[in-house]
């Protein structure tokens, strides 16, 4: 058994922030776990399919954030607790659903995870997604460490309970991939009840009494929030300056006022609960200095809400001056750090923090900073593949067509990887919908053939509206479904083209082709490791109308490496190789720019990085002069 | 001119003057011939590029020197001009005029005077390209013109890579061109003109914007692939398309604006550079032109004589002086496109 997953606690476990949320959700009882992988939440839904192996528990991924929601709130409406994660953009699609749902209540305990990407580390935003708990009239609480994780979503689960509405947990990618010690409670025990009472239906009428109910179940929420212990003040009652943080920069606040050697001169406050916001906590607070600096991820959420409430009880508390992202002390973008902080403090109160002997000593050992990389598709990644065919066909056809493209590995597209061909990049199945608009402009004079592009998960998660919408309304759209067999930019979680599910299941796959015939749209498939044949199918479908879909298959290249890996062995033949002459310019290391090939300045030739190349030869086919020569692996 | 990629964009990709000759093709893999344009595909930085050297606009300026030397004629230098015809119409389902060309190619490869003659195929789903025909079957299939260069010398070049030799290229003017510029070129022009066995040069007045032309014909109900083009000569002013579904006729007026932007800039109209030169006759639609030009070419012509294969009369005064003046309008024509052209900079 996993101990992650032991029915006793009282031990401490090196704990993932993420992880810590899904054993908070298992010592609460949780039944029923949703999700869509994205980062940096996908790990919380991840170790809860792990957990239902072992106890008797069900966890899903689901198609997309808002079928998981609905989902997570059908075992809620029967009385069971459950959870759903998702990163900031899911919550966005969730929304529709989440902003009715606050209104017809709950039952079983159940909490959202957004777990946001401060700086957009790996998004194709960066976004906010507290905003939603207010738009929801929703509690919306911030965990600044793995233990509190795990005892706030264990709290969150009872809060819910308390006020019939959904609780939001916000994590930020620093907590749900720090991993720290964290001390387990223990699991209780489960027994099987889910009944849905049809004397207490949920739904949103009247919609203003049950709006009203909400606000009171705020108040609510307020109250049963200040008597818990997730608040925390540290520093003197007079204090020079007052710290209001939440979430995970609590750790940065109180790091740098201690590194600055000012805890007699500053006070921090970290709020748990940022929605509704503790008035009576910040109350008192408030008081303890006329300067309020506000560290927090992102949007200047609990910074306006408590200039609000001063200017409510300026009477009170007195006048303020206020540091923070109005202000300019802190990025109105970006990821905070301690040392964004330190900077900010150091500057207010006149104390050099940079050791810069330290820093003059450490530029000195390091030789060189390490090189710039660029984004890369995988070696033997048939997005690469694709891309190519991409790049040729459209050079082919030589309208200025362009790639709608969408999420996934596949975004990179719009980098020398793939071609720089990608010219839009937005939401989950954006993509599609675009080529659906922009198949239909014919009539105001456009002339530019798109492509689009999506994966198999992102097939499922939205861009099957769109299809059926460009089919519905007769659009000229030519749609590449690049099905790699995985949700490979998160992680390898299962989806419907898979054939299992999050709990190991084995199902039977649903089968793109067999979907899209359905539609009644022109349907083929081709391999991308094939690349001129592609190139010369795609070329053909741009010159016709209507609606036609290219399946492009072949496994992901991590999957396919665990799988059996690759046929070939790659070498150049440095005789072959024309280099920097004429008839190449260093074709396969400057356009074609898969990293398992290297410039050998040396002797201004192409070699082979055996440590990188996977062997899936594709590259032999781009070469201009047969220099790149596959040779079988022999069979193990 | 420096010898860059970049610079033949620029002059020529750029200005849309490409006349898709395909003497730049398959060279590397930055120039593509495909369905009826040379697709840049991407950037190359090497210098010395062979393409901007072979590229018969990247210079604007003919290379003949026969230009000035001849200006009186206007069909550059020459031997002998005369008219002829295919002795035997054995091949020849599809030959144009006198089938001279097919059945001079025919009677090379079959008696291996030359290993192989690039020439141009027939259109299938995609526009008509360059061939290697390596059978007396390979060249009755492409018999006929397609008023097109057809990217044909991607061909040449491809066979050349290929190790192949001893080849004929039958050729627009244009190709001729290239052929010649690519003799001077570095680093290997020289070795790859010894590939050449003979040159065929077509007369042109101009070629087809092969995408425009489909365009044009789908929009008056043409779809498939067309069997055989014609323009019978002057003064019909008609363009014959025959397909499966029959036989279509436009105004010759229609189809001019089909013409490709870069066959403007020509002067030639009788493919000066090559060793034999081959067009219609005014008002003899069973008979060609042939003007032989060089020593090579010649000596080619006078064994197909001697053995039959093609038959020889005098072209009439009335007909050289025609297509003399022809090819001095087409001159002139062409250096008033070269300089607006440099006016457009």
């Amino acid at each position: 058994m996993n101990e992650l997953f032991e029915i006793k606690g009282g031990d401490e476990r090196l704990l993932q922030g993420n992880e810590a949320i899904a054993r908070g959700a298992l010592e609460a009882g949780v039944r029923f776990c949703a999700g869509y992988p994205g980062n940096p939440s996908s790990e919380i839904l991840e170790t809860l399919a792990e957990a239902a192996k072992e106890l008797p528990i069900y966890a899903e991924w689901s198609i997309n954030e808002k079928v998981a929601l609905e989902a997570a709130a059908a075992a809620s409406f029967a009385g069971l607790r459950a959870i759903v994660s998702m990163k900031q953009n899911g919550v966005n699609v969730v929304s529709d659903f989440l902003t009715n749902l606050t209104l017809s209540g709950t039952g079983g305990g159940l909490v959202l995870v957004t777990c946001d990407d401060p700086g957009g580390i790996s998004s194709t935003n960066e976004e906010d997604a507290r905003l939603f708990a207010k738009l929801s009239d929703v509690p919306l609480l911030e965990p600044a460490t793995p233990q509190e994780a795990l005892e706030m979503t264990k709290w969150a689960f009872e809060l819910s309970e308390r006020i019939k509405n959904i609780v939001i947990l916000r994590s930020v990618s620093r907590l749900s991939h720090t991993r720290a010690n964290v001390l387990l409670g223990s699991i209780p025990p489960y027994e099987n009840r889910a009944f849905f009472d049809t004397k207490s239906p949920f739904h949103t009428f009247p919609v203003l009494t049950k709006h009203l109910g909400r606000h009171r179940k705020l108040d609510e929420a307020m109250a049963h929030y200040e008597g818990s212990s997730f608040s925390r003040y540290d520093g003197p009652e007079r204090a020079e300056m007052l710290v209001i943080s939440s979430g995970s920069s609590w750790n940065y606040a109180a790091e740098a006022v201690e590194i600055l050697g000012l805890t007699e001169r500053i006070g921090v406050l970290k709020l748990g609960m940022t929605w509704p916001l503790p008035v009576n906590i910040l109350r008192r607070y408030l008081k303890y200095s006329e300067r309020i600096f506000f560290v927090e991820e992102l949007d200047p959420f609990v910074e306006e809400g408590v200039k609000a409430l001063c200017a409510e009880l300026a009477s009170e508390v007195g006048i303020k001056e206020f540091y923070g992202r109005s202000s300019g002390h802190i990025p109105i973008c970006g990821e905070l750090s301690p040392s964004v902080i330190l900077g900010v403090l150091g500057d207010i109160f006149s104390i050099s923090w940079r050791a810069e002997e330290y820093r003059a000593r450490m530029k000195s050992l390091l030789p060189q900073p390490s090189p710039p990389r660029e984004f890369g598709f995988c070696p033997g990644c048939p997005h690469r593949g694709t891309y190519y065919a991409i790049k040729e066909a459209l050079a082919w056809d030589g309208r200025n067509g362009f790639v709608s493209g969408d999420i996934g590995c596949y975004s990179m597209g719009i980098w020398p990887t793939g071609f720089s061909q990608v010219k839009s990049v937005h939401a989950m199945g954006s993509g599609v919908g675009l080529a659906s608009g922009y198949g239909k402009l014919g009539q105001f004079g456009f002339d530019q053939p798109v492509i689009t592009v999506c994966g198999d998960s992102t097939f499922f998660h939205a861009a099957i509206t769109a299809l059926i919408n460009a089919r519905f309304n007769n659009s000229d759209i030519l749609l590449l479904v690049l099905d790699n067999s995985a949700t490979a930019m998160t992680g390898f979680q299962p989806h419907p083209g898979t054939g299992s599910t999050a709990m190991g299941e084995k199902v039977e796959p649903v089968d793109i082709e067999t979907v899209c015939r359905s539609l009644g749209v022109g349907v083929e498939v081709g391999d991308p490791y094939d690349m001129e044949h592609t190139a010369e199918t795609i070329y053909r479908l741009m010159q016709e109308a209507g609606q036609r879909v290219l399946i492009l298959k072949r496994k992901c290249a991590l999957v396919q490496g665990r799988q059996g890996g690759f046929p070939y062995t790659m070498r150049v033949d440095q005789q072959k190789c024309l280099g920097e002459d004429c008839g190449c310019g260093r074709y396969c290391t400057r356009i074609f720019r898969c990293p398992g090939l290297i410039w050998d300045s040396s002797v201004k030739k192409a070699r082979i990085d055996e440590v990188i190349c996977v062997g899936c030869g594709i590259c032999a086919s781009a070469c201009p002069s047969e220099a790149i020569i596959r040779q079988q692996k022999a069979p193990n | 001119m420096e010898q860059f990629q970049g610079e033949l964009i620029d002059r020529v990709f750029d200005r849309g003057i490409c006349v898709k000759c395909g003497a730049c093709v398959g060279l590397c893999p930055y120039f593509r011939y495909f369905d009826g344009i040379v697709a840049v595909m991407d950037r190359c930085v090497a210098g010395t590029g062979r393409c901007v050297q072979v590229c018969p606009r990247a210079g604007y300026k003919s290379t003949a020197p026969q230009e000035n030397a001849t200006d009186g004629n206007g069909i550059g230098i020459y031997r002998s001009v005369f008219k002829a015809r295919a002795s035997v119409d054995t091949l020849h389902e599809g030959v144009q005029y006198g089938g001279v060309v097919t059945a001079l190619l025919a009677y090379g490869i079959e008696n291996s005077f030359f290993g192989g003659a690039i020439v141009t195929d027939r259109e299938g789903a995609l526009a008509p390209s360059g061939m290697l025909a390596e059978s007396v079957t390979d060249i009755a299939r492409c018999a006929g013109s397609r008023y097109s260069a057809a990217g044909s010398l991607a061909v040449f070049n491809k066979a050349i890579k290929d190790g192949k030799g001893n080849l004929a290229v039958v050729g627009l003017p244009c190709q001729m061109e290239a052929l010649e510029r690519m003799k001077h070129s570095i680093p290997d022009g020289a070795q790859r003109e010894s590939a050449v066995s003979l040159r065929i040069g077509i007369f042109c007045t101009w070629a087809l914007d092969y995408r425009m032309l489909k365009d044009f014909l789908r929009a008056n109900g043409v779809t498939g692939a067309v069997k055989k083009y014609d323009i019978p000569p002057p003064p019909s002013e008609k363009f014959v398309v025959f397909t499966e579904q029959g036989r279509r006729e436009f105004p010759l007026m229609e189809i001019r604006g089909l013409v490709q932007k870069g066959c403007s800039l020509c002067r030639d109209m009788t493919a000066e550079h090559a060793d034999i030169s081959i067009g219609t006759v005014e008002g003899e639609e069973q008979w060609n032109t042939v003007v032989l030009r060089t020593e090579k070419g010649e000596a080619f012509f006078e064994e197909a004589l001697n053995k039959n294969i093609v038959e020889k009369a005098q072209l009439p005064d009335q007909n050289l002086n025609h297509l003399s003046t022809a090819s001095r309008n087409k001159r002139k024509r062409g250096k008033n496109a070269e300089l607006e052209l440099s006016r457009e900079g």
